[in-house]
């Protein structure tokens, strides 16, 4: 995998086959990922109104989802 | 030339739907010693081209498939179709798929193949390179190819890329097949290519965009076209994308113009509804309420919330499911949202202008 | 000293049940409603952190019963269940229980690294460890010191009940995965 670049944030994406709505993503990205009407994660782009939560919180929610259904990766 | 320089050469795309350039495709399956699973599942709603190519053009298939894969090929098809019927009957290594609609997406096969259920499965890298599926089970590099493209292939071979390139639009080039069905007197697989008028297609199949209903082109991943826009478009990319909608899988609906479109795609949500593989909330949850939603709207009840209600929940299970099936049934809603309206409108003051049906007679197709 | 150790060695043994009980249940409470009273990332949160927390104390309680001279278990005896010289069989549940700690615990910490199937065929043998550990208490509680015994059982009541709870749950997630399973798939 390639570094980013400041331009090319890396970003969550989620394994929709693993994930079963916990919503710890959505708490501990704020700013990124809020939950649709049946609780499971909307990640946001930037052009969503999606706010960088940075590299740590980023990595806790990758490390803390009990369905382990994030993972990072550029978005597509 | 190699058989990558020639795909390259002739421009060749996938016919099942993707249309991703199967020189780009082979070469990674060769390069990563991929196993091909050839699909000749008409997965689509109405595909027909994939048991036309089995039937009249097996021997190419065969020859496109064995260059792709060598001798680790499988041929995809539905269980007891005439198509796994016929492949059985050839001596081909047959992969049965069972007759669900997202049973033919290419990584349900991949999972199919190597003996987990036929269910999409995330896909965090191609799976020509290899990888894993959502628990962890390691999947050997495999691709999927559509039967028509791997016959295309075995054409590019014998008759070289000028002759290929000799159909079509210099960006869509070559033949390709299309399916007609629905409210025309010959239902059936066309020969066509990109370019060509999809009224002429749709009279090689008996049918009149003069006189017809409105037109779902590409299936349930597809869109809906008016009457008259089906009869000025091209069949051709930059020819529906006006529409939102491709080329595709090569499938095209003609509706019947006496029947009532709503009532028919409420059929298809439903059917869409309950198809979900279950393994994706926004889809096992969103399709039936976007089907619910549909109803609600046909059945004349607050169509301007319905209709917000359907426009959220179409975007919002757009690109989060582990495979397109959401995004192609939220881009059908979309679409006959659009050219439906009047008509939605006409069941929202209580009469339905096509064949001037009761409204109550609706109800009792829809309450089925 | 010896007294002192094997104060200590019951006391983090005694708090080990609780500790481990607590991590049961916030297990328990991540199945189930989605509720949002009760943050899932507080739950989870708490559920590692009180897992590494019930192993340092495990791992005070075994060291000290394993330093103390009074009664006769070595090393080994912590790690291979049943060979131990002071009442082999209830201390060996015990060993079995912490060999099972160590399992859970590892392929936790490795869970990135590891398929999810077999990071969760280890992590449902914490079904076993956790009966496992409670009846070596019980055993170990000596008869003279009741409240000792009665710290097992009502772990086990809350435990219990924590378990029913979540066998009970509805949750719509797993309840439309499974029904969608039953279908033709394969």
């Amino acid at each position: 995998m390639t570094a980013s670049s400041p331009t090319d944030r890396a970003a969550v994406r989620v394994d929709r086959v693993a994930c079963t709505g916990h919503g710890v993503c959505a708490s501990l990205l704020p700013g990124s990922i809020r939950l649709d009407e049946w609780g499971y994660p909307v990640v946001l782009t930037p052009a969503e109104g999606g706010v960088d939560d940075g590299d740590q919180a980023r990595a806790a929610a990758v490390r803390l989802c009990p369905a382990m259904a994030l993972y990072a990766g550029r978005p597509s | 030339m190699n058989l990558v320089e020639l795909l390259d050469q002739s421009g060749l795309t996938g016919r099942g739907g993707a249309a991703f350039s199967t020189a780009t495709k082979v070469r990674a399956a060769h390069e990563h010693r991929a196993a091909l699973v050839v699909n000749a599942c008409d997965g689509e709603i109405g595909a027909v081209k994939d048991a036309y190519v089995v039937e009249h053009h097996l021997a190419a298939l065969v020859r496109g498939a064995t260059l792709v894969g060598g001798r680790r090929v499988r041929y995809a098809a539905h269980r007891g179709s005439a198509t796994e019927a016929r492949l059985r009957a050839a001596g081909l290594d047959v992969l049965s798929a069972p007759a669900r609609y997202v049973s033919s997406e290419e990584t349900s096969l991949i999972s199919l193949a190597q003996g987990g259920l036929a269910r999409p499965m995330t896909k965090r890298q191609p799976f020509v390179m290899g990888g894993a599926d959502s628990e962890g089970r390691r999947i050997r590099p495999t691709v999927v190819l559509n039967a028509e493209t791997l016959w295309r292939v075995a054409q590019v071979v014998e008759h070289g890329p000028h002759w290929f390139r000799a159909q079509g639009l210099p960006k869509e080039p070559g033949p390709r097949l299309v399916g007609v069905g629905g409210a025309v007197s010959r239902p059936g697989v066309i020969a066509t290519s990109a370019g060509i008028p999809l009224r002429d297609i749709v009279a090689a199949a008996e049918g009149d965009l003069d006189r017809s209903g409105p037109v779902i082109v590409g299936g349930l991943g597809g869109v809906l076209l008016s009457r008259a826009e089906a009869a000025a478009a091209p069949w051709s990319t930059e020819g529906l994308r006006p529409f939102g909608g491709r080329p595709g899988p090569g499938v095209v609906h003609v509706l019947d113009p006496d029947a009532c479109p709503v009532v028919e795609l409420a059929r298809w949500f439903d059917h869409a509804a309950g198809e979900s593989a279950g393994q994706c909330g926004p889809c096992m949850f969103g399709l039936p309420a976007i089907a619910a939603d549909w109803r609600e709207l046909a059945a004349g009840a607050s169509p301007a919330p319905a209709r917000q209600r359907l426009l959220r929940r179409t975007a919002s299970v757009t690109g989060r499911g582990a495979c397109r099936f959401p995004d192609g049934v939220a881009g059908l809603a979309t679409s006959a949202l659009r050219v439906l309206s009047d008509h939605l409108a006409d069941h929202a003051s209580g009469h339905c202008a096509a064949g001037q049906t009761s409204r109550s007679s609706h109800d009792r197709v829809l309450a089925h | 000293m010896n007294e002192l150790l094997w104060f200590v060695s019951r006391a983090t043994g005694t708090a080990s049940i609780v500790l481990l009980t607590a991590v049961l249940v916030l297990g328990a409470l991540t199945a189930g409603r989605r509720s949002r009273a009760l943050s899932q990332t507080v739950v989870v949160g708490l559920h590692r952190s009180l897992a590494l927390g019930t192993s340092a104390f495990l791992l005070a309680h075994i060291g000290t019963a394993v330093l103390e001279t009074y009664v006769s278990i070595d090393w080994i005896s912590a790690f291979v269940p049943f060979t131990a010289g002071y009442r082999p069989l209830w201390v060996g549940l015990g060993t079995l229980a912490f060999d099972i700690v160590l399992a859970v615990v590892a392929t936790s910490l490795l869970r990135h690294r590891l398929s999810r199937r077999a990071w969760k065929a280890v992590h449902l043998m914490a079904f076993a460890l956790w009966p496992l550990a409670l009846v070596h208490g019980y055993a170990m509680g000596t008869s003279n010191e009741p409240l000792l015994r009665l710290v097992p059982v009502a772990c086990a009541v809350v435990g219990g009940l924590a378990l029913t709870w979540r066998a009970l749950a509805r949750h719509a997630d797993q309840e439309r995965r499974q029904a969608i399973l039953t279908q033709e798939w394969s």
